[in-house]
């Protein structure tokens, strides 16, 4: 199953960034209450302080969360290897999503909202993928780039989402004959849609390759020269970050989780997760294990780090014993050349003995006696909804997660409990059992997932197994979802419309957070917020959540000040509305732990 | 097509002179195209918002590499905005009339005014144009004309390039397209770039990236069809899929309001334009400082434009005096003493 089935198609290059990190940092933001911090700071006051702490961490306090490829289709495979002859090749890659992190001090719950995504143009050679799904980070990889420690530099991520083929897919071959193939395959009523996946890495800040770390030296020249560039009156000066892609198409069959791999999940191995967990599948006569964030380039010519020659093992069902030798891998199979010519998916024949054998025994991918891989035979991947956003006092919201055994979707009885992970003030993790739930016969367990009392970021990861001892939350290993519930906010529902309370309690906090917006409407013009009430209560309307264009693009609008703002909106407008600037003090920010959290924080720093 | 009257440029001086018509051609084509996108209706029109988009953006890039050659070779680029209509150097074709750019609110007349514009030194054969050569006697298309300036370019020494010198990149906006001109491999690059753009490859629809050049955008919004490939020569059609295009889901705007007498409009019509004219002036102002290297100023200028968004969209919901149709933007630069020309 999954992308690592033929046919699929590759694309490689560049993913632009242009998030507001504002919200990052506890000094400016209050992620449980979603509101600035000091509540009530005056706009101005609250930008001004923004931007002087460009220097050193705040890189883009006038981003607009824009996200977009820099791509096009690099190679196809429809089962005879890799192929750049295919005419699809060379053709854009297209993708704009809206960057957001449901939990905006980590980097866990990274998501990118989008309507479409388009391989090629219309009229030619196309897939045109509307979007069902975000693409949702999983498995970010701290140790991806340790050279470059600037920000989330550090790290790589592996994004992915998929399209039902009943949901508007649509593919447009002509002469392909990938296109063809994928056209054929998706046929096929075991496959639901396509399974785009890409993994992002060494990015970069300022647009400057030369800063690796992260404080100081070029990183502080770049950033006084975009606080000039800030304080530049009545101007607009996002600062996008850049990095590496490789991305690969392929079907989407039923069992496969939607919005992070599948298949076979070889995992990284403690203490120093050298190689990142990858994904395997085995046919009949091939072992493909997709590598893509998985080897770290060890320098800034993204040189791949020598591992010697990889072995791919059969391993007895302890994983203790070596039952034997698949296959090997030698540098040059996953060096820099090979990883850019298919995404970092790697194949390996195998007899059909081998392949009956290697389909129902423990995977390991070892150099010598090293192991830096291996199989978690039976895991629990969340389908849809790696992040869930709820309403204090609102409906929870069912939650399935697809167990598979040997990458094959496991029966029923299975038991996958749940936890809860929270972090000291150390930033060490402590998992605590809440329940667990058993698998359908489609081997799915379906958890509740209940709004918090208040305004808070719940983290859950779960396991399979009974209540056990679980090694503490690591994205590598840890099957998770964030849920995000927003507070109520039932006083700022119940004020009067007026303007002075939506600009005080709604709109001054976009304003303050995103001044990109004023590149759409004066967020302090009574009369341009009337008059673009129509289009304001569409875009903050819960049924368009998942819109690229919703608002606030944060998705923090609790239902108080929706109310506020839409009791405001259908009323007519006031004489002599006009903006009122509030004031409060400041709050000191939390120091930055170094470990798996720290990481996290760190790279908002 | 627009045609220009050139010989090949013998000095730098020569060059940079051809490059500074260039400047006013791509800059000169930026109103045109967004009066037509400005005067569509909100919420309607996603095929052609988005082609128009896209076509206004590369514009934008086209003109800031032209001021990244001309810096690079030690000149200075100057902004003069055109008073509409205006042939924007055309000298059109032998024994015919200039190409006289209006600003046209979206229809098949602006459609077809942005083909006229982009057209290719030959029109391929997948449409309804006719196949035109090359104009004799020295006049050519803008993409001979870049061709010529490009040919004198590669003939330069080293030391012709002043690297760094107030150049533009890509650092915030435009990513992946707008790139510093060092030396003469730049310069090349550049000038592909915006041939390729706005005419396609020859004998191919598509530009350097693979994507739909400028002529050939306009034409499916033209004919509202989509350009798809077909398995025989030449390669192409329009359609048979219809591209989306509603004509009438524009704002009655009227054409070229630079020429219209507003003193008998209401005084919110005049204050609209006021405040079109304005947005556009800062927009030139702020952009003459970013390309003679004041970096900030291209926030500015971005920050401008999105303010004389804001002010075409007041201006086209208010009646002029016939109680029918509406104005969009004029595009008159008011003179504001901060380096631009009028």
């Amino acid at each position: 199953m999954s992308v690592l089935e033929t046919p699929r198609i590759y694309f490689t290059g560049q993913m632009i960034w242009d998030p507001i990190v504002t919200n990052n940092y506890p000094r400016f933001y209050d992620e449980d209450t979603a509101d600035p911090v000091p509540a009530g700071d005056p706009v101005a006051d609250f930008r001004q302080r923004a931007i002087g702490f460009v220097d050193p961490a705040n890189w883009n306090p006038h981003g607009t969360h824009r996200s977009n490829f820099l791509a096009e289709i690099s190679g196809v495979d429809v089962g005879n290897g890799l192929d750049t002859s295919d005419p699809f090749v060379g053709a854009p890659a297209n993708f704009l999503g809206m960057l957001v992190d449901a939990e905006p001090y980590g980097t866990f719950s990274s998501q990118l909202f989008f309507d479409a995504m388009q391989f090629g143009i219309a009229g030619g050679y196309r897939v045109t993928c509307p979007r069902r799904w975000r693409a949702m980070s999983r498995y970010i990889n701290f140790n991806r780039n340790t050279w470059n420690t600037v920000k989330a530099g550090i790290a790589s991520t592996i994004w992915q989402t998929s399209i039902p083929k009943d949901c508007g897919l649509q593919l447009d071959p002509h002469d392909s004959p990938a296109l063809q193939a994928l056209v054929e395959a998706l046929a096929d009523d075991d496959v639901l849609g396509l399974t785009v996946r890409w993994n992002t890495y060494r990015t970069i800040y300022y647009d400057d390759p030369t800063i690796r770390t992260n404080s100081g030296g070029q990183l502080s020249v770049d950033a006084q020269a975009l606080i000039a560039k800030l304080n530049v009156p009545d101007s607009f000066q996002p600062n996008p970050a850049r990095s590496e892609l490789v991305g690969v198409i392929g079907l989407w069959r039923t069992g496969e989780p939607a919005c992070e791999p599948g298949d076979r999940s070889l995992l990284a191995q403690l203490p120093n997760e050298v190689v990142a967990t990858a994904f395997a599948r085995v046919t009949n006569d091939t072992l493909v294990i997709d590598l893509g964030n998985s080897v770290t380039e060890v320098d800034a010519q993204l040189t791949k780090q020598d591992l010697g020659t990889l072995t791919v093992c059969a391993m007895s069902p302890d994983g203790s014993t070596v039952v034997e030798e698949l296959g090997t891998l030698a540098y040059g199979r996953y060096a820099r050349c090979a990883y850019l010519a298919t995404s970092g998916i790697v194949e390996l024949p195998l007899t059909s003995s081998s392949a009956a054998l290697a389909a129902g025994a423990p995977l390991q991918v070892r150099s010598g006696a090293a192991v830096y891989l291996a199989e978690e035979v039976v895991r629990a991947a969340p389908q849809t909804q790696q992040i869930i956003y709820l309403d204090q006092g609102g409906d929870s919201v069912c939650a399935t997660l697809q167990v598979l055994s040997f990458g094959q979707p496991a029966g029923a009885g299975v038991t996958v409990s749940r936890y809860i992970a929270t972090a000291d003030s150390n930033g060490n993790y402590t998992d605590t059992f809440l329940d667990s739930a058993l698998t359908g016969a489609d081997g799915v367990a379906s958890f509740e997932v209940a709004p918090a009392g208040q305004g808070a970021v719940v983290q859950y990861v779960f396991a399979v197994g009974s209540d056990a001892p679980v090694p503490p939350f690591d994205p590598l290993l840890t099957p998770y979802i964030y849920a995000r519930t927003l507070p109520a906010d039932s006083d700022i529902g119940a004020k009067p419309p007026t303007w002075d309370n939506v600009y005080n309690f709604v709109l001054s906090k976009w304003k303050a957070m995103a001044p990109c917006m004023d590149n759409w409407l004066d967020l302090s013009s009574p009369a341009q917020v009337h008059a673009f009430g129509a289009m304001l209560k569409k875009l903050t309307d819960p049924d368009n959540f998942e819109l690229y264009r919703f608002m606030p693009v944060t998705r923090d609008m609790t239902d108080g000040e929706r109310l506020l703002l839409w009791t405001f909106l259908d009323s007519p407008l006031e004489a002599g509305a006009g903006p009122v600037a509030l004031g409060a003090g400041a709050v000191p920010p939390a120091p930055p732990q170094r470990n798996l959290q720290a990481l996290s924080r760190l790279a908002r720093s | 097509m627009i045609r220009l009257q050139a010989t090949p440029p013998s000095n730098v001086d020569d060059a940079i002179a051809m490059l500074q018509v260039a400047i006013g051609i791509e800059f000169g084509t930026l109103p045109p195209y967004l009066y037509a996108k400005f005067s569509i209706l909100p919420g309607t029109n996603p095929a052609a918002m988005d082609r128009l988009g896209m076509i206004v953006g590369q514009e934008m890039i086209h003109l800031c590499l032209v001021c990244n050659i001309v810096n690079a070779l030690g000149g200075t680029p100057i902004l003069t905005a055109p008073v509409y209509p205006t042939t924007l150097g055309d000298i059109g074709p032998p024994g015919g009339d200039p190409l006289t750019i209006r600003l046209l609110p979206f229809g098949e007349d602006a459609m077809a005014q942005g083909m006229a514009i982009e057209e290719p030194e030959e029109v391929p054969p997948y449409e309804v144009v006719e196949l035109l050569g090359a104009a004799p006697g020295g006049a050519m298309t803008i993409g001979q004309y870049y061709a010529l300036v490009d040919a004198f370019l590669a003939t330069l020494p080293a030391s012709a390039w002043t690297p760094d010198n107030n150049q533009i990149t890509d650092n915030q906006f435009f990513a992946g397209q707008l790139f510093a001109v060092n030396g003469y491999a730049d310069a090349h690059n550049a000038i592909e770039q915006i041939v390729s753009e706005g005419e396609g490859a020859k004998d191919d629809p598509l530009d350097f990236q693979n994507e739909l050049a400028h002529y050939f955008r306009f034409g499916e919004l033209f004919y509202d069809k989509v350009l798809t490939k077909i398995p025989k020569d030449p390669g192409y059609q329009w359609g048979p899929a219809p591209l989306g295009v509603d004509w009438s889901a524009v704002y009655p705007a009227i054409p070229d309001p630079g020429s219209h007498d507003f003193s008998a409009d209401s005084e919110a019509a005049q204050a609209a334009q006021a405040a079109c004219n304005a947005a556009y002036s800062g927009m030139i102002d702020a952009l003459q400082l970013a390309v003679k290297g004041e970096a900030g100023q291209l926030g500015a200028a971005v920050r401008k434009m999105f303010e004389l968004r804001m002010a075409a969209t007041a201006a086209l919901q208010i009646p002029l005096a016939d109680g029918k149709c509406v104005a969009g933007p004029s595009f008159l630069y008011v003179p504001t003493g901060s380096g631009a020309s009028s």
